[in-house]
């Protein structure tokens, strides 16, 4: 049997927590449209008309971010307010398609209205997590004047 | 062999690089595609985009967390080059690097020097103008060299362009950046034959649209300079020729300045409504000032634009500032003020100089666009073009086009025609490094090929021998060294003018371009030297002594001049044995005295 060779242990990955990858996102969210900022606010005492000028602009900069981070396309590609055949023979993953109202026992249907065509995210384009601190959603601000 | 051709649009605002294959399996002129250029969008995110965001960032040592700035091909870069740089450069202005290239023809700064930023604070390195250049050509070099491991682009046929205002000086400059940073030998190609290339590229059926006596001025409007080029269609044997006749002084005036009015505009409409913007502010509003430009300036506009300026700090929708700003306002700035209907004998103002100026870039003193080419039009001989080809993000607005065509038609009776591209108007944003790519192909063989040469008359002063008055400079004759037309490949020689040149000291010519006098040939003394001429930085020689034993003191010496292959001015002292010195250019401030 032959010695193995000596190679050092390959450097280890920083260690990523299931969690961090959500923080990114609100992280990301935050920095392109600051959305963190607006969800956090408390908007109720604005005129509509304060709130719509700020929404147009973080709606705009949201799209954009999540667009350019997540790709997103519908799970079924119809028509809402249509019809839409199921197959009878068994009863759908639930993770794609949620019944609704008149749902018969065996949870097996030939078809319904659409009433919403969900979402699913078909490929997700976000950077690997460094060293940064993913708790921090966006750093605190100080102006040197 | 090289595998591709590669042009690179390096940009005052953005630079862009567009590649085709050098065999284009079988097809006549292969195809150019754009390449996307790799650059940290956010700290931690790299990102392809279209354009390479000319701005470089300085950043302190603790800036960044580590790792943050990384790229594919650079673990630790010491800069930022690209879009990040000048998103962060908005928060801290005094480590943003912008408009290298504009320093580059600096007259009175030198571009080795560690000038920028300039308002960089004690204790941050600067960094010159041919760094910050080199530092852009090297991150496209990189990420290209990333994604084409077998095709390294040192091993490619490179071409860069510049403004055909560039004078020698700085075209010398444009291919030291590139050699600094890695790059074969490059092509130096000018702006708007580039982007009159790319018109060819797009337009099979050009040939249909221009005929021999026909003159096309080419008007190219990117974010920081506006550049003019007439191109002559002449008939040769059959075949149709092209002629680059005549090109513009170096403009610092683009869309940037148009944006920046518009910006500054509505911050006066918000001040008078007691709303005072912060700096980060303002840069929102600039942005938002630009869609709105452009929205308003298209055709069908809305009668007002929205602006809406986020409130800081975590207080968003309270802290919002709202604003509008009125289609006739913009139109009224944009083409009233830049583009304002001009007698065809109009002429720009010229700025009268403070006597201690600040060292700062030279922009244009008139904002009026159509002044300067009335100028322009007015220098290359009283001409009247034939058709216009429009270059440039700013010339995509109708309301902007239609402007120039007016005034245009104003100044002649026969009415100008538009030379049409088939495609998107978006892609007058990347028009540029396509035709330098293109116009790889026609040096290949393939394709057509302007013809052009230099695009100025240079001199060298020459003391007249007249006797020494106290206190009076000693009156200066200019000699033509370099014919207006010199073409790429050929020489000119100036036999009957000796100059005496000492061994082992520098010897210093001043030198002088004009774009105006296009008729003096080679040896023409010119015997006062006027407007019409500019002075450049001195060009210099050093004879080394002799190490063999020669103890020679004074050599005489007559003036060579040459136009490299690669379309670089080249000025040469020749002695009578056949010995070789090159002039070089020198970039340091200029004499007082000029």
């Amino acid at each position: 049997m032959k010695a193995k060779p000596a190679v050092a242990p390959p450097p280890e990955p920083p260690k990523v927590k299931l969690t961090d990858g959500a923080l990114q996102i609100l992280q990301t969210l935050q920095r392109d449209a600051r959305l963190v900022d607006f969800l956090m606010e408390d908007i109720a005492s604005y005129a509509d008309e304060q709130v719509g000028a700020a929404v147009r602009s973080i709606h705009a900069d949201s799209k954009a971010s999540l667009v350019r981070h997540i790709t997103l396309a519908p799970v079924i590609d119809g028509v809402e307010g249509t019809n839409h055949k199921l197959d009878s023979s068994k009863a759908p993953d639930p993770n794609r398609i949620k019944l609704i109202g008149n749902v018969p026992a065996s949870g097996k249907a030939s078809g319904g209205t659409l009433r919403h065509r969900g979402w699913q995210a078909t490929s997700v384009n976000l950077p690997a997590i460094g060293k940064q601190d993913v708790s921090i959603i966006a750093p605190a601000e100080i102006e040197i004047e | 062999m090289s595998q591709y051709i590669i042009g690179i649009d390096l940009g005052t605002t953005n630079s862009a690089l567009a590649f085709a294959p050098m065999d284009g399996s079988g097809k006549d002129t292969p195809e150019v595609t754009l390449f996307p250029i790799a650059q940290l969008a956010n700290p931690g995110e790299v990102a392809d985009f279209d354009l390479l965001a000319s701005s470089l960032y300085l950043p302190g040592e603790k800036e960044f967390v580590e790792g943050a700035l990384a790229l594919p091909w650079n673990p630790q870069p010491s800069f930022i080059t690209g879009r990040f740089a000048r998103v962060r450069g908005v928060e801290n202005a005094s480590r943003l690097v912008g408009s290298a290239k504009s320093w580059l023809s600096h007259q009175a700064a030198d571009p080795t020097q560690p000038l920028l930023p300039l308002s960089a604070p004690e204790g941050v390195a600067k960094i010159s103008p041919l760094e910050a250049s080199r530092q852009y050509l090297l991150h496209l070099r990189s990420a290209w060299d990333h994604t084409h491991p077998d095709a390294k682009l040192a091993q490619q046929a490179v071409l860069i362009t510049v403004p055909a205002s560039f004078d020698a000086a700085a075209r010398d400059l444009t291919q030291r950046a590139a050699k600094l940073a890695g790059y074969p030998e490059v092509t130096i190609i000018e702006e708007p034959q580039a982007a009159f290339y790319a018109w060819i590229e797009r337009n099979p059926n050009w040939r249909e649209q221009v005929k021999p006596g026909d003159l096309i001025l080419v008007v190219d409007i990117g974010g920081g300079t506006t550049d003019f080029t007439l191109i002559s269609v002449t008939d040769q044997s059959g075949e149709l020729q092209l002629e680059r006749i005549a090109v513009g002084d170096h403009l610092l005036l683009g869309g940037d300045n148009m944006d920046l009015a518009v910006a500054r505009f509505a911050e006066q409409q918000f001040a008078e409504k007691g709303t005072k913007l912060d700096a980060l502010q303002f840069h929102a509003l600039w942005q938002q000032g630009r869609t709105a430009k452009e929205a308003l300036l298209a055709e069908g506009a809305p009668a007002s634009q929205p602006l809406t300026i986020l409130g800081r700090g975590s207080g968003l929708v309270g802290g919002t500032i709202k604003g509008k700003i009125a289609r006739d306002d913009v139109r009224n700035l944009i083409l009233e003020g830049f583009f304002p209907p001009v007698p065809s004998d109009a002429a720009p103002q010229r700025n009268r100089r403070a006597a201690l100026a600040e060292v700062g870039l030279n922009y244009a003193s008139d904002a009026a666009v159509t002044k300067h080419l009335a100028q322009f039009l007015r220098n290359a001989g009283n001409v009247k073009p034939t058709h216009l080809l429009l270059n440039g993000g700013v010339l995509q607005s109708s309301a902007i086009e239609q402007r120039l065509f007016e005034v245009l038609n104003s100044w002649q009776s026969n009415a100008v025609v538009e030379l049409k591209n088939d495609t998107k108007r978006a892609d007058l944003m990347h028009a540029v490094a396509h035709g330098a790519a293109y116009y790889g192909i026609a040096r290949s063989g393939k394709g057509v090929r302007i013809r052009g040469g230099v695009p100025r008359t240079y001199y060298v002063g020459i003391e007249s021998s007249l006797p020494a008055v106290p206190g009076l400079a000693a009156p200066m004759k200019a000699l033509a060294v370099v014919p207006f037309g010199l073409e790429e490949g050929s020489k000119v020689e100036l036999p009957q003018r000796k100059f005496a040149l000492v061994v082992g000291e520098p010897a210093e010519f001043r030198f002088f371009s004009s774009v105006s006098r296009r008729n003096d040939p080679a040896g023409f003394l010119l015997d006062e030297i006027g407007d019409s001429l500019e002075e450049l930085a001195p060009i210099e020689v050093f004879l080394p002594p002799h190490t063999d034993g020669i103890r020679e003191e004074i050599v005489p010496v007559t003036l060579e001049s040459y136009v490299t292959e690669t379309g670089m001015l080249e000025l040469w002292c020749v002695a009578a044995d056949g010995r070789r010195w090159k002039l070089e250019f020198t970039v340091r401030e200029r004499a007082a005295a000029a």
